[in-house]
Order: C-alpha cells, then structure tokens, then sequence
C-alpha cells in the first residue's frame, strides 16, 4: 500500500469518482443523442412535413413582354372592390401571347373582365371554362386579339393575352370584391401582390401543379419587373383613424369627412410582398354595418353585427376543455413535436377553476381522466407527463375519440363553456361519419380543430369546426406552434356572445350561416342573406356571461351596395365546395352548382371563365405568334440560390460518383427523406452504457473488500 | 474535540451516503445500457417481421386482384416489389404515404411528373444495406401490385446532399432511383444520400 503515491482508500474513491463522472458525461451525451434520436427513430418524416418544390425554373433572361399592374381600390363600408388593371407590353418584335398568374384574396371574387387595345374596350362575358378556353384558343390561333381569366384555385388567377403586336400595349382589367375583415375594432385590407411558390405537399398528387407554378425571375434581373401602383379610396362610412400600412410606405390624402384616398409613397413597388391597409373608426367602434343590393327582383343582405365588448370586471366564465391529440403514426416526427408543444402550451393557459381531459388516439384510444377533472396543479402536472411520453404509431380511428370527446354528462350545466381542441394531420377516411356525429351530438360542446403539419384534409377541418361552431387553425411548423396557439387561446378564455339565434320579422331571408359561431372578443358576426324584399326587422339573440342580449336592426336601413350579391355567390360557392368535400354531394353536382353560380352572377370560378375577344383579326397571317410565361419575382426574404441550387448544382455535384448518370436535362429539384435508422449507433451505444456500470459496480467491489481488509 | 468527532462522523455517514448513491446511479447505467441496446435490436427485427408479413399481404394483393393490408392497423399499402437477383434481394415496397411506412420497408416517393420515373428511399442499415454491394450492370426487377414485372439495370451512382438531389423531368427510358443514407458505415444522421440509378432495359 505505502509503495502507492496515495493512499489506497482514497485512490479507490478517486477511480471511482472519475468513473462516475465520465458516467455522467455519458449520460448526458447519450439523453442529448436520445432526443434527437426519438425524432428521427420513426423515420423520417415522408409525409409528415417533407414539402416538395415545384417549380417551373429560372427565367434568367428579360422577357419581351413587360407588366405593369395597377390596383384601385374602392373601401365602401364593409367591401372592398379592386380594380386590377395589368398593362401588358410587348417590347420585342415578335407577336405574343403572355400568361400571368396572380393571388386575390381567399374571398376574393372576379366579376369583370376588359381589355382595352388602343382606342377600343372589349368586355369580356362568362363561360363555362372549357368553352372559354376554346374561344380564346380560336381567337389566338386566327391571329385575333383575346384574354382569358382563369380561376387555378379559389385564390390564384391567371391571365392570358394573345397577339400583342411588336410595341403594342394591351391593358386587360380585371374586377373583384372582398369582405373588409374586422377583429376587435380594427379592418384590415389585404392585397396579395404575390403568388409566392407553391409547395405540394408530398403525399397530395396534384395533376395539376404545373397551373399553379410559374417561372420565377432570377434576381439579376433585379425588382424592375412586374411593378405596381396602388391608390385606395377609403370610404368606410365613418371617419377613419389609425392608418397603418406595415409593409409599405404609404401617402394619405384627406377627400372630406369620413374619405381618405391612400397611395404608394414611392409610386411603384416592386410585387414582391403583399399589401395590408388597416384603420379603425375615429370615433366609438361601430356596431352594426348593413348593406342591401337588388338584383334581378331578388333582395340581398349582408350583416355585420359587432357586439359591446364585456365589461372588464365581468367575471370569466370557466371552460371544460377537452383535448384530444393525434398519436397515430402518420403524425411521426416534427408533426407529433408540434401536436405536443401546441397541447402542453394549452395546458399552460388553464386556471384552477376551469376543467379539463385529455383523450389520445391512433386505433386505439386512451382517456387521461375518467372524466374531466378540476385544473389544480397536480392534475396538470400529470396532464404534462401524459403528453410527453406520447409517441406517433399504428393507424388512425378518429370516431371513437370523437364521441369520447362529445360525450357530455351535464348537458344543462351552464356555468362551464364546454370546449373541444382537436389536434390531429387530418388523415381521416370516415368523414361522413365524423360530419354526422358532430351534428348529431354536438350538443353545447365547441369543436376546434387545429390541424398540425401540412394539413391535407383541410376543407373537412374546416368544415368540422364549422358544424362544431368553432374555428379551424393551421398549426404548420414547430416555430409557429407559440404564435398560432397563442392567438386562438387568447380569444377562447373568453367567448363573448354565447347561443346566438337570428330572428327576421316581416320579410322572408335565406340567411347564411345556418349554424351560427360563439363570438369572441371585437368579432362581428357577419350574415348574408338571400331574399324577396328587404323590410321589417333584424334581431340578434345571445348571452353575454349569463345574462340576455339583443339588438335588432331596421332592414330597410341598409345601405345601398352593388357588392352584395356577388358576395352572396361566392358565399354559396363556398358552401358547395364544403360538401363536396365532406361528401355530402359529389363531384359532378358539386361542379354543376357552381358552375351554375358563376354563370349567373358573373363570377369567375373553378367551373367559369371570363373570356374577351376582338373580332378584328389583328396578326398578319403568317407572322408567328410567340409564347410568353411571365416570371414571378420571389417572395421578399426567400433566397433564390438555397431554392434553385439544387438544379444548378446537381450535375457537379454528380461527379464524384462513378457510372453514366441520368442525362441533363430539364430536372425537378427535391429534398430526400432522412434514411438512417442508426440501430448499430444506438446498441454500441447500449454497450458501452452497460459496461461503464459494470466496471463501476466492479470497481466498487474491489474497492470494498480492500476497504474491509484494511 | 467534539467538534472533530461530529466532522468524522458526518463524514462517515457522507460516505455511506455517497455509496449507496453511486451503487443506484451505477445500477442504473446497466439498465439505460440494456434498454438502449433492446431499443436499437428492435428496429432490425421490427424491418425483418414486417418484411415477411408484407410479403405475404403482397401475394395475397397479387392473387386477389386487388391491395391487401399486411396488419390491420397500418397507414399504408404494399405496391411493388423489388428483386435483385445477383444480391438474393427482394423487398415489398410501401406506399409513402406516412412517415412510419419506412421503419417496415422501403417506400415509394411521392413525385411529380409524367410517371417515368420512380424513386425509393429506404435505410441504409436494414433495407437498403444490399445498395453497398450493388454494381453498374445489376438487373433489378419490379413486380408491380397489378402484376406487371418491368426490368431495369443500374446505369450508376451518385452521391448528393440531400437537399440538392434532382431527378430529369422527361428521361427517354424510365428510371428508378434508390436512395439511402450516405456513408454507409455511420452511426450519425448526416446530409449525404447515395442514389443508385437504374434504367428500364
């Protein structure tokens, strides 16, 4: 012993210290390598979030056909109507046809079309789109001026113009309204000047994604393409204050009393990033807009109801809230992380006197609490635990979860707000069946969904919340969980207007929506309706916290609005396309009602388009006519390189392989999945785990019977 | 004096603590140590069973006419299957259809274009370990779901980031890209994919 430099007790205790901490080390390496390792354990995310680009390519070279967009914007009260008027020039020398493709709002609705060569306007009338498409193609192929808008989704159009002469200018106008949208006082107009790129999610085969691609512009051509003006002529029926354009810098000038006009400062702007208005009223917020259009002997309405907000000292009444979380496999990966975070960010709002559950399912199903239990610390601690340990696996049986959810065993009670948060990708078959539970036992309960990845059964999520009576939210990325989450349980702490009921006196309206929301702090509830005559009254029942209340309105009050209808139609537009894809009709009746909308109310659709053809013959015969796809500019913050490289780069990087390669050609860019499982990783691992305790415990031993003989 | 003898004992009754810490915190290494390696041993055996049961869900679709699911509870389908005679390989592919699909066998990716080509992705350590092996001149066949056979041959390899993969828009001949991950050897995820390439012969 004394021939050691230490003493052998304390060399034993500096051994095994030393293995203890390496231990440590390990450990904490390992915990750090087991997290990432959970991720990626169930692979690799096909599916659940590896997005696909597909675009059309760079356009490197300046196109002959330059663009010049300007939009006119006329806010009368609750509606925007634009004019988008594109000035398409041809710089070049030969004949061409261009083809552009632009975003309008989600509710957005075209109902004209004009083009004007020179001194001549051609109005252009409604078709059917086959029948469109057929007479733009005539008109083109016999050298005859024509335009064509076509409608590629209900938010993204595309213009084409045929024979634009060498340093011709044809201007092509285009019409559309939208609601102005209102939240707790304030409107807000949007103006999407970019359609952006489209990502395909991976599992949706879109036949038909090369209409919603076009080319985007490399940068070296700088921002001087596609410029556009803007001009707003705000009337919104009171004096507007608080004007803020976040993305723009904008010049306003006062027109009177209660109208502005509002313009660019810097005249044009390159389309690389939307435009946004808002303001709110100068004097107390406005509680009720109404709004009428006659047209063809029918009456329209559109109602916008805003109720006082509650008193701040009211009390909040408490919620039941019953979770339910998507543990199936074709959440694995970054969707179940972000279905995760978005449900312990929720548990995080609930306060002691509120109630809760947690239901999990993939085909099987779990109820945290037999029933929902009081939200005192201990329960959502052991709520917290539940979650964490959840992992993606097996298949997805959506219906029992559901009816464990809707299951109410007080329906009467009405001190709680029952509350349903689905979290789930969707990925459902049985959709009638869900449709019919919901409205069978829907009862009291408030269905949210919030869809987690990238969502492919929206339309049936949205059309779920709608029957539930409550919202749906997109919850895309592990970033946007606090910020969307954030959002939606602000306003569900406290719904307003519960059991709201409309009641007309004296005139027969077919309203819209049947079913009505709860409303949330400064929503308006927003009503459009159908009717012979606008005369007698509006009444609008609710509670607010316990107690009753009204508010009726004079229908022949109503302004006078050439918007109305069209609004109206593309309301019933959006109602068609929601039993469509809930399945309540199919596809060839779905198809035949909007197209049947179109036609009557002139709007552009997925079944209509508007067309407009010169009868003169304006292209010499013989003289070629040169197609044109004009490119988009990127989106401001997207980087050009990091999207396209993988095209450029593709072939050098090839090169290190050996073997003849597909030829270059014209090639898609996509990401792989990740495809490793790092099983060997995780059992060497294991070893050394185990043999760093066993030599330890070893180790230890020796130590101890040297201990005892000394 | 009393002071020393309180500082031996508490440090006695320190060591004895200290001991019986470290006992547990070794004991519990050897567990972590073996539930890791049940952990990584399950994913081999899972990609082998799962194999087998969707060979047999294979035949059946083949015989039936029609897709057969190999467990009831599972997201996706068998829709080929890929030998490679030289190797004594043949594997069921999936549909991609969910981000599971590949823990059972290599799955189909979901791309765009005129049908002409295909990719594959599967692991480099279980399916796709035979990728390592795999020569330019390899016959490779495809027995499709419907019960269509289609021959190819590798025409070569490549080595790409996987986010700088792109594949030809409009080939002359169909191709069938198989990817994995890139070395073959590492335990780590990394950035790298191999991708055989294959055309129809």
């Amino acid at each position: 012993m004394p021939t050691l430099p230490l003493p052998g007790k304390s060399g034993s205790r500096l051994l095994l210290g030393l293995c203890l901490l390496a231990s440590l080390i390990a450990l904490v390496f390992l915990t750090s390598r087991l997290s990432a390792s959970d991720v990626e354990a169930d692979p690799d995310a096909i599916g659940s979030g590896t997005l696909m680009l597909r675009g059309k390519g760079a356009a490197t070279a300046m196109p002959a056909m330059r663009l010049g967009t300007d939009m006119n914007v006329t806010v009368s009260g609750q509606i925007a109507r634009v004019r988008v008027t594109q000035a398409f020039r041809n710089s070049g020398d030969q004949w061409m046809e261009a083809t552009y493709l632009y975003p309008l709002p989600d509710d957005g609705a075209v109902d004209s079309l004009k083009m004007v060569v020179g001194q001549r306007v051609i109005v252009g009338r409604i078709k059917r789109r086959e029948e469109a498409r057929a007479l733009y193609e005539k008109a083109r192929d016999e050298g005859r001026k024509a335009g064509l808008v076509e409608a590629e989704r209900p938010n993204l159009f595309r213009n084409s113009v045929a024979n634009v002469g060498p340093g011709e200018t044809v201007l092509i106008a285009i019409e559309y309204q939208a609601p102005v949208r209102q939240l707790g006082g304030e409107y807000a107009l949007r103006l999407p000047l970019v359609a952006g790129l489209r990502y395909t999610p991976a599992q949706t085969p879109v036949a038909d994604a090369a209409n919603v691609t076009a080319p985007i512009a490399h940068p070296k051509l700088g921002k001087a393409l596609n410029p556009v003006s803007i001009t707003v002529h705000l009337a919104p029926g009171f004096r507007p204050a608080n004007l803020i354009s976040p993305y723009h810098r904008i010049a306003v000038q006062h027109d009177g009393a209660e109208a502005q006009s509002i313009r660019l400062a810097d005249g044009e702007v390159p389309a690389d990033r939307d435009f946004e208005l808002r303001w709110r009223s100068a004097s107390a917020d406005p509680t009720v807009g109404l709004f009428r259009q006659t047209l063809d002997g029918d009456a329209y309405l559109m109602a916008a109801i805003t109720p006082p907000t509650r008193e701040p000292d009211g009390p909040v009444p408490p919620r039941d809230m019953t979770f339910v979380i998507d543990n199936s496999g074709s959440m694995g990966g970054q969707s179940m992380d972000a279905a995760k975070a978005s449900l312990l960010y929720a548990l995080g709002t609930l306060r002691p006197q509120d109630r809760f559950n947690i239901i999990r399912f993939d085909d099987t199903m779990t109820k945290l609490f037999e029933e929902s239990v009081a939200a005192s610390p201990e329960q959502i601690a052991l709520a917290r635990r539940f979650t964490e340990g959840l992992e993606a696996n097996g298949g997805t049986e959506m219906l029992p979860a559901l009816n464990a959810a809707l299951e109410d065993r007080t329906p009467q009670d009405g001190r709680f707000v029952r509350q349903i948060l689905f979290l789930t990708d969707g990925d459902i078959s049985n959709e009638k069946e869900m449709m019919a539970t919901i409205a069978a036992k829907g009862g009291r309960s408030r269905i949210f969904m919030i869809g987690i990845g990238s969502a492919p059964n929206e339309y049936l999520m949205r059309r779920m919340a709608e029957a539930g009576r409550g919202t749906f939210t997109n919850v895309g990325t592990g970033e946007e969980v606090a910020a969307r989450m954030t959002a939606l349980l602000d306003r569900l702490t406290a719904p307003v207007v519960r059991d709201l009921k409309v009641k007309v006196d004296g005139a027969d309206l077919d309203l819209t929506p049947r079913r009505l929301p709860d409303l949330y702090a400064g929503e308006p509830l927003v009503l459009l309706g159908k009717g012979k005559a606008l005369t007698g009254r509006l009444t609008v029942f609710g509670l607010i916290g316990d107690r009753p209340w009204s508010q009726s309105v004079d229908l022949s009050s109503a302004k006078d609005s050439p918007a109305v209808a069209r609004l109206w139609a593309s309301r019933r537009i959006a109602d068609v396309e929601a039993a469509r894809w809930a399945g309540e009709t199919d596809d060839a009746t779905a198809d035949e009602a909007v197209a049947q909308i179109g036609l009557a109310y002139s709007l552009v659709t997925s079944q209509t388009s508007l067309v407009a053809v010169d009868e003169t013959p304006a292209r010499p015969e013989g003289a070629m006519l040169t197609r044109e796809e004009l490119p988009l500019l990127l989106p401001a913050g997207w980087d050009f390189d990091v999207l396209f490289g993988g095209q450029a780069t593709r072939t050098a990087a090839g090169r290190s392989a050996q073997g003849d390669l597909p030829p270059a050609g014209e090639a898609e860019a996509m990401t792989l999945p990740q495809t490793a499982t790092g099983y060997v990783g995780l059992i060497g691992q294991g070893m050394a785990l185990l043999a760093l305790g066993l030599g330890g415990l070893a180790l230890r031993r020796r130590a101890l019977r040297r201990e005892r003989l000394a | 004096m009393t002071g020393g003898s309180l500082a031996t004992t508490s440090r006695k009754g320190g060591r004895a603590g200290g001991r019986v810490l470290s006992h547990a915190v070794l004991i519990g290494l050897c567990f972590l140590g073996l539930m890791l390696m049940a952990r990584g041993m399950l994913i081999p055996v899972k990609a082998w069973v799962a194999q087998i049961l969707l060979d047999r869900a294979f035949d059946q679709s083949l015989l039936e006419k029609r897709p057969v699911k190999p467990w009831s509870w599972t997201d996706t389908a068998p829709v080929a299957r890929i030998t490679l005679p030289r190797l004594g390989v043949s594997e069921i592919i999936l549909s991609g259809g969910s981000g599971q699909a590949m823990a059972f066998g290599p799955t189909l990716l979901p791309i765009h274009g005129q049908g002409k080509v295909s990719i594959l992705a599967a692991h480099r350590d279980t399916h796709f370990a035979f990728l390592r092996q795999a020569k330019v001149g390899d016959v490779i066949k495809v027995q499709s779901v419907s019960g269509q056979e289609q021959g190819y041959r590798i025409t070569g390899f490549q080595i790409v980031r996987r986010d700088r993969f792109a594949y030809p828009r409009d080939p002359a001949h169909r191709l069938l890209g198989l990817t994995t991950c890139y070395p073959f050897g590492a335990t780590e995820h990394g950035p790298l994919r191999y991708v055989a390439w294959a055309e129809a012969s």
